[in-house]
């Protein structure tokens, strides 16, 4: 005899701790007399914290004032932003000429606009857009900052920077709407996709030519005034130095990383103690060293100015530091890549950049955001040797004479913008960590 | 026999492979390793000649002959003795690394304590004691250590009460006195029977070891627990104490005391010591809770039901079972985390806390200016304390791999 039944049994509903606010507060804040205890004690220092932040910081504060004195007027307990808001041109751009902002701006919109395509995915080569970036736009920015006469080497530099721009953005573009890169996009809407390769090339050859002939015409056209490095500052002058920082440590990086594991003793042995020195002395003292003994350095007569020492000395403390996060990459390389490289003939160069380097880059892309983080904090320290950077310029405000003695605000001000910035970052390298390994086999 | 002989003629037989000069890999490992040494070797000679040259024409001086010399400037904090004027280089060499040293050992005290109980809290079970954790975390890690030093420097240390008005941490005792000046506090100086009191503690410590093992050794055999907490603690504490009071009390303290314008007596560390110690302490625990985090997370989870499934208390799941496993994981985090910390400790020069770099690397080389000795000098007392570091590293790590496999 079977028992059937007819009717299906109805799923009994999640416990209520399970569904409800009370249940999640019951499991998660009040589950035992300790965790209570630790909930009310956690949650009246919370109050205090934030309560004491508000009335210093909002309720009692002063936005709006002429001088230090006129915000002690308003109240004497609550923070003077007045002085921080009068000083945010100084604490973002420096001393650089006021009317002249805009080439900063305009600088930093390039930027953001040439790297743009990276984050879009129906855009074409990636890596081409990312060394483009690398190659051309130090150039261009460079000129944009300080300006000047253009040299001839400059003027080249900037018309290929414009050209390089000027395709990528159209590549996007094509990418965006048709999912081709440019020159596909080119070939295919003039008809010529039939013919042979080598034309097709010299055909792109000839474009990129004409274009870069057009724009070497129209930079001659125009300059911009000069401004001498001593006006950079504020937060433009630390986004320069790490972002020269960064954009160089990679290379540098890759290259002792690959010295340190080369089998050849002489090249091992030299990036090891190179890695090592640097590795294990502070920034300081090579910051010292740089503005100390680098002149001692040069041949007699040779000056380099002090950005130029600062930024040596960056680039060689962060190449060391980048190239034990290489070697950490190279080393989750499985052996069988390297032999399955060799079997088909590769030589060293063909092993590391073809097949060793792009997979290992993957994994790094989250250590490397994480070591632009650490970079972007540490060149706060250029502050201490005389550089106005962004902690210099906040530091500033209370020798100005209106905002006498006002020290702690601008801290404040200063901690919270490197917050947004790194923290941001950070979040978005947790998040690269997350979707690269979802992308992996392992 | 015949075997042995038919083989070396093969051997003579088999054609030479084609030497061809410029493919040969050695010939190549050579070439390249020679290149790359000339070229190293010519930037390094070509530095020194510059450096020589340079040195020459600017008559600046050379060699390690001021160490000897003495040094006209006097420093606010020093753990040796040293008088401006008779003191020499080499003295301020060693205040300014003992400094150093002693900033960085406090410091990396106290942010093991505070990194391994945020570490641990990050991972309670409670929602909000977690996120205040995860909030204290993120906080402190993506503010720049320069200017969390200059700020608790300028907006905390430098902002207390001054000397007449100074807060007195010790309850009304008098011996912990903070104000704008530093922090004072009593010092004990022995009395003369005073070494029976450490004879006394060292012999309750080896007590208590002795009692601890044979605990363990009894739970072993039998499988019986016996307490040793209690009363490991009251030798420690009570036998000192009744050989202390025995002898008559022979301790003495130096309290510090207001005379005229500032605190005598005691002990006293600058506000910059103590607004270096706390930035340090506060930035490095919140690097050593991700990774103590990072460590227990990595232990698997099976291991710690199973501890729950042997009736094991949450407690001695986490000592016994948790945190050996979870050591491994994070020790090396943590260890270079304390090399940090020695690193960082040299941003005191923000503040003008007198440590290597400040005293020695920067005030001693624009008074006596033997810039590529002195800068030599400090990079390499960083090199041996990291490398010594490192040494006790690679040791410790040696040991867990055995201990593994």
């Amino acid at each position: 005899m079977a028992i059937i039944k007819a009717t299906k049994t109805p799923t009994r509903p999640a416990p209520i701790s399970e569904t409800s606010v009370l249940g999640w507060l019951q499991k998660n804040l009040f589950s035992s007399p300790l965790n209570t205890l630790l909930t009310v004690i956690t949650t009246y220092i919370i109050y205090l914290t934030l309560y004491g932040v508000y009335v210093w910081g909002f309720t009692d504060a002063t936005f709006v004032a002429d001088t230090r004195r006129e915000c002690y007027g308003n109240s004497l307990t609550g923070a003077c932003w007045a002085g921080v808001i009068d000083w945010l041109d100084n604490i973002f751009y420096g001393r650089y000429p006021r009317e002249e902002l805009w080439r900063i701006n305009f600088g930093g919109l390039l930027l953001a606009f040439w790297m743009a395509p990276l984050w879009i995915t129906r855009a074409k080569g990636k890596v081409l857009v990312g060394a483009s970036v690398v190659v051309f736009y130090p150039f261009l920015a460079g000129y944009l900052f300080s300006g000047g006469d253009k040299g001839l080497f400059m003027q080249v530099m900037i018309s290929a920077a414009i050209v390089a721009f000027v395709i990528n953005m159209t590549n996007a573009i094509a990418g965006l709407l048709k999912q081709q890169s440019i020159a596909q996009f080119i070939i295919t809407s003039l008809g010529k996709a039939n013919a042979a390769d080598k034309s097709q090339r010299n055909f792109l050859i000839g474009i990129v030519a004409i274009g870069f002939g057009a724009a070497f015409l129209w930079q001659s056209s125009w300059t911009v005034e000069f401004v001498p490095w001593t006006k950079w500052g504020g937060l433009f002058l630390t986004l320069v130095i790490s972002g020269i920082g960064i954009a160089s440590a990679l290379p540098g990086g890759i290259i002792l990383a690959l010295g340190r594991r080369s089998k050849l003793p002489v090249l091992r042995v030299l990036s090891t103690g190179f890695i090592e020195i640097f590795r294990s002395v502070p920034l300081i003292t090579v910051l010292f060293m740089a503005t100390t003994m680098f002149p001692l350095f040069m041949p007699e007569g040779f000056v380099l100015n002090k950005l130029v020492q600062v930024i040596i000395a960056v680039v060689l403390f962060n190449a060391c530091y980048m190239a034990e996060t290489v070697r950490a990459g190279l080393q989750a390389i499985p052996k069988g890549q390297f032999e399955g490289a060799h079997t088909i003939g590769l030589g060293y160069w063909g092993t590391m950049g073809l097949i060793i380097m792009p997979q290992a880059l993957k994994h790094m892309i989250p250590n490397i955001v994480g070591s632009f983080i650490g970079l972007l904090k540490d060149t706060t320290l250029v502050s201490i040797i005389g550089l106005f950077d962004i902690l210099g310029m906040l530091r500033s405000i209370s020798k100005d004479i209106p905002w006498l003695g006002l020290h702690k605000e601008p801290l404040i001000f200063g901690a919270i913008l490197f917050f947004i910035i790194c923290f941001a970052m950070s979040k978005y390298s947790r998040h690269l960590e997350v979707k690269l390994s979802a992308g992996s086999n392992h | 026999m015949t075997d042995i002989t038919d083989r070396k003629a093969e051997v003579r037989v088999r054609p030479k492979e084609e030497f061809n000069f410029f493919q040969d890999q050695r010939v190549r490992s050579a070439f390249y390793q020679i290149l790359t040494a000339g070229l190293v070797g010519w930037m390094v000679w070509y530095l020194i000649s510059n450096t020589a040259h340079n040195l020459e024409v600017r008559g600046m001086n050379t060699g390690f002959s001021f160490i000897n010399a003495t040094a006209g400037f006097d420093t606010d904090f020093k753990l040796v003795e040293y008088k401006p004027g008779v003191g020499t280089y080499g003295d301020i060499f060693i205040i300014g690394a003992l400094n150093t040293l002693l900033i960085s050992f406090l410091a990396i005290i106290v942010s093991t304590v505070l990194g391994f109980l945020i570490g641990v809290l990050r991972l309670s079970s409670n929602w909000l004691v977690s996120k205040v954790a995860l909030a204290y975390v993120e906080v402190f890690r993506n503010i720049p250590l320069l200017i969390q030093i200059v700020f608790w420097y300028i907006g905390v240390f430098s902002l207390l009460p001054v000397v007449k008005k100074s807060l007195d941490l010790s309850f009304g005792a008098e011996r912990v006195i903070l104000n704008n000046r530093g922090l004072y506090f009593a010092t004990p100086i022995p009395g003369d029977l005073f070494w029976m009191t450490l004879v006394a503690l060292a012999m309750a410590v080896i007590g208590a070891i002795i009692y601890r093992r044979r605990a363990h050794k009894r739970q072993d055999a039998s499988g019986e627990q016996t307490k040793t907490l209690l009363p490991s603690l009251a030798a420690i504490i009570f036998l000192p104490l009744i050989v202390f009071f025995a002898t008559g009390m022979p301790l003495e303290w130096d309290i510090p005391t207001l005379q005229g314008f500032n605190f005598e007596g005691g002990t006293s560390v600058p506000p910059a010591f103590l607004a270096l110690l706390v930035a340090l302490s506060i930035y490095h625990a919140a690097h050593i809770a991700e990774s103590v985090r990072a460590g227990i997370l990595s232990v698997n989870r099976g291991q710690s039901d199973a501890a729950m499934a042997i009736g094991l208390k949450s407690g001695k799941v986490m000592g016994l079972v948790i945190i050996p496993q979870a050591m491994p994981a994070i020790v090396p985090p943590l260890i270079s985390n304390w090399m940090n910390t020695v690193k960082n400790s040299s941003l005191a020069i923000a503040i003008g806390y007198s440590d290597i770099v400040s005293l020695f690397m920067q005030t001693a080389l624009n008074q006596a200016g033997y810039a590529v000795e002195m800068v030599g000098m400090t990079m390499a007392f960083y090199m041996f304390i990291s490398l010594t570091i490192s040494f006790f590293l690679n040791i410790y790590n040696k040991r867990v791999q055995l201990v593994e496999r």
